[in-house]
């Protein structure tokens, strides 16, 4: 992968001269939370790392849109209207998020709604400072190496580039002269001593050692009916989990006419009708019983799978659930250890 | 063409207005049903047969009372529209805590009534069998033209059955219970797009509880967040109606 050095002052003059490439996003602050929206005046933007409440599979797996329109003679795609856009500051935690995603949208048959957004979006990362609830570095998603096209290390007084993608390269020869090529072995040195020193802040180093075999022990911990009688089923945890992307699919009728639209939104297991089939049987009636499967399904089957948790360490469960049953609190009882939550009073 | 009526009991008339202020969809609601009663649109209304009855407000009268169940014996499929009909409305708020003739007798006193025989607010389900619901106060026409649309192809409606916090979410909304905002959307059905907590305005309740509203939960919440017993149980029966005051008798048992 090829690495590039930016000097701080050329980042907006890049921005702004790639703008042909498709609609800016970053995320900003909108005062009690940051938010991903559109980048039309670069002039006041501070270009710090953010981590949005929604995370970037937004993009790529919208709350709600219309797959199709049909009526009786047949349906067609709604995937015409989607722009083309480069989201700036994704934190490698996301990024994470998004290869989990790619490999269960693009697993054959590969889901076009899904892949359309995914090949139209290009993804600018960005390096972070962990916050107070990030557990990236117990996840080991802290650090990124694919899943973008071009990355931005913060170095302070300048920023080294990977080039993750040929359409990454393709932006950098829009204006190759905002990087220089030659890269200095001290360069790198103080990469690592910035990632050494970054590494040794995250405040939440949890040990996920064992973490599927603690799981199957699980099974009947008394911790599943504990946080099932408190949690409230408001599906907040689903919606900002960068890897959670069930959805439900509702074809939406015109009045008096042969014709709709389906639609599809974002849904969530901790939902009773999420488990419900025909006739009414409900295979997780009871809130615990979702909650396990949610829990099993990051913390253990995911890793049997695929060989990692679908768990990225974003800690937006943290911050997110009103009763504060998240990954922290959930894997830290599982394990025996003393917790400090809503649930546990 | 299926023959529709739409009837209202006591409550503000919100589900018809909502209907009537559908300009874009007016034209094909009344092209798609042979629409027999509707007095707040047209003046040439009949009492027959029908194969959907749309039915508004709760009940209060025995005279209502009547005339909902001559309704349910001829009409095919009946639908509760709005928390009044589904629920009892803010009418049934003080459900369950007695008093209701004290109640009436202060607000009315002596005065001759010309209804017959007045009660406490009912639900149209607390008389007759129900159909379906589309809960709201009032409910979203986007709801209420799906559920007509799938009721005319001789389908159940199909709505909504999380709660407001699933929207919330979508539209990126931070949570107000996480900033001790005593907020009910994790007890109420969803389908209003969360308007309120997108203003950063509490829910309040006005769709109804959510099929599995977690009240105990809520209430020890709401309780460590600084709230008293009694305000909350206010704000969770101000339009949950009878299914509230029942979970809440459900959590009280406990």
């Amino acid at each position: 992968m090829r690495v590039l050095k930016m000097q701080k002052e050329n980042l907006m003059v890049f921005l702004e001269s790639i703008r042909g490439f498709g609609e800016l996003w970053g995320v900003v602050d909108k005062g009690n939370r940051f938010v991903f929206d559109k980048l039309d005046d670069l002039s006041d933007y501070d270009f710090k790392p953010r981590k949005p409440m929604i995370p970037p599979k937004l993009f790529m797996h919208p709350p709600k849109f219309s797959m199709f329109r049909f009526n009786e003679k047949g349906y067609e795609a709604e995937l015409e209207e989607i722009p083309n856009r480069v989201i700036f500051g994704v934190l490698p935690c996301d990024i994470h998020g998004l290869l989990i995603l790619d490999r269960l949208f693009g697993a054959e048959p590969p889901d076009p709604y899904y892949m359309k957004r995914r090949e139209k979006t290009i993804i600018l990362g960005l390096s972070c400072v962990p916050g107070d609830t990030c557990l990236a570095k117990a996840t080991n998603t802290h650090v990124v190496e694919e899943g973008f096209d071009l990355f931005f290390s913060d170095l302070d007084d300048y920023y080294l580039v990977w080039v993750g993608s040929s359409k990454g390269d393709d932006l950098v020869r829009v204006q190759p002269d905002l990087f220089e090529e030659k890269l200095e072995y001290k360069d790198l040195e103080k990469f690592i001593e910035w990632k050494k020193d970054r590494d040794s802040c995250y405040p939440v180093d949890f040990d996920f050692t064992a973490m599927p075999d603690i799981m199957e022990l699980s099974y009947n911990s008394p911790v599943w009916e504990k946080i099932g009688e408190k949690c409230l089923a408001c599906g907040s945890c689903t919606m900002v989990c960068p890897t959670c992307n069930c959805y439900d699919v509702v074809d939406r009728l015109a009045l008096g006419k042969f014709e709709g639209i389906r639609e599809r939104h974002w849904d969530s297991c901790m939902y009773k009708e999420y488990s419900m089939v025909a006739v009414g049987h409900n295979f997780r009636e009871a809130r615990s019983q979702r909650l396990k499967l949610w829990y099993t399904h990051k913390l253990q089957g995911f890793i049997g799978q695929f060989g990692k948790p679908s768990c990225v360490g974003c800690g937006r469960c943290v911050e997110t659930c009103p009763v504060d049953i998240n990954v922290v609190t959930v894997a830290k009882a599982l394990k025996g250890e003393p917790v400090e939550a809503f649930w546990n009073r | 063409m299926d023959k529709i009526g739409l009837y209202s009991f006591t409550g503000c008339a919100g589900e018809l207005l909502t209907i009537l202020h559908s300009e874009d969809e007016l034209l094909d609601f009344f092209g798609c049903a042979e629409v027999k009663f509707f007095l707040m649109a047209q003046s040439n209304n009949e009492e027959v047969n029908l194969d959907i009855a749309l039915v508004e407000g709760s009940i209060t009268t025995d005279e209502q009372t009547e005339k909902l169940r001559g309704l349910r014996a001829r009409s095919k499929t009946l639908v509760a529209m709005g928390i009044c009909a589904c629920f009892g409305g803010i009418q049934a708020m003080r459900r369950g805590d007695g008093g209701w003739e004290k109640r009436f007798k202060k607000i009315y006193g002596e005065a001759l009534l010309e209804v017959d025989k007045p009660f406490e607010s009912q639900p149209l389900d607390a008389l007759i069998k129900v159909d379906h619901y589309i809960p709201g106060c009032p409910m979203d026409k986007g709801q209420f033209f799906s559920a007509l649309t799938r009721l005319l192809n001789g389908n159940p409606p199909s709505l909504y059955r999380f709660p407001v916090c699933n929207e919330c979410k979508w539209r990126g909304n931070e949570c107000l219970l996480l900033k001790n905002i005593p907020c009910l959307g994790p007890l109420t059905a969803g389908g209003c797009n969360a308007i309120c907590p997108s203003y950063s305005l509490p829910c309040v309740g006005c769709w109804g509880p959510v099929e599995e509203a977690n009240v105990a939960s809520e209430y020890q919440l709401l309780q460590e967040k600084g709230f008293s017993g009694d305000v909350v149980t206010r704000r969770m029966k101000t339009f949950g109606g009878v299914r509230m005051a029942q979970l809440i008798k459900d959590v009280k048992k406990v």
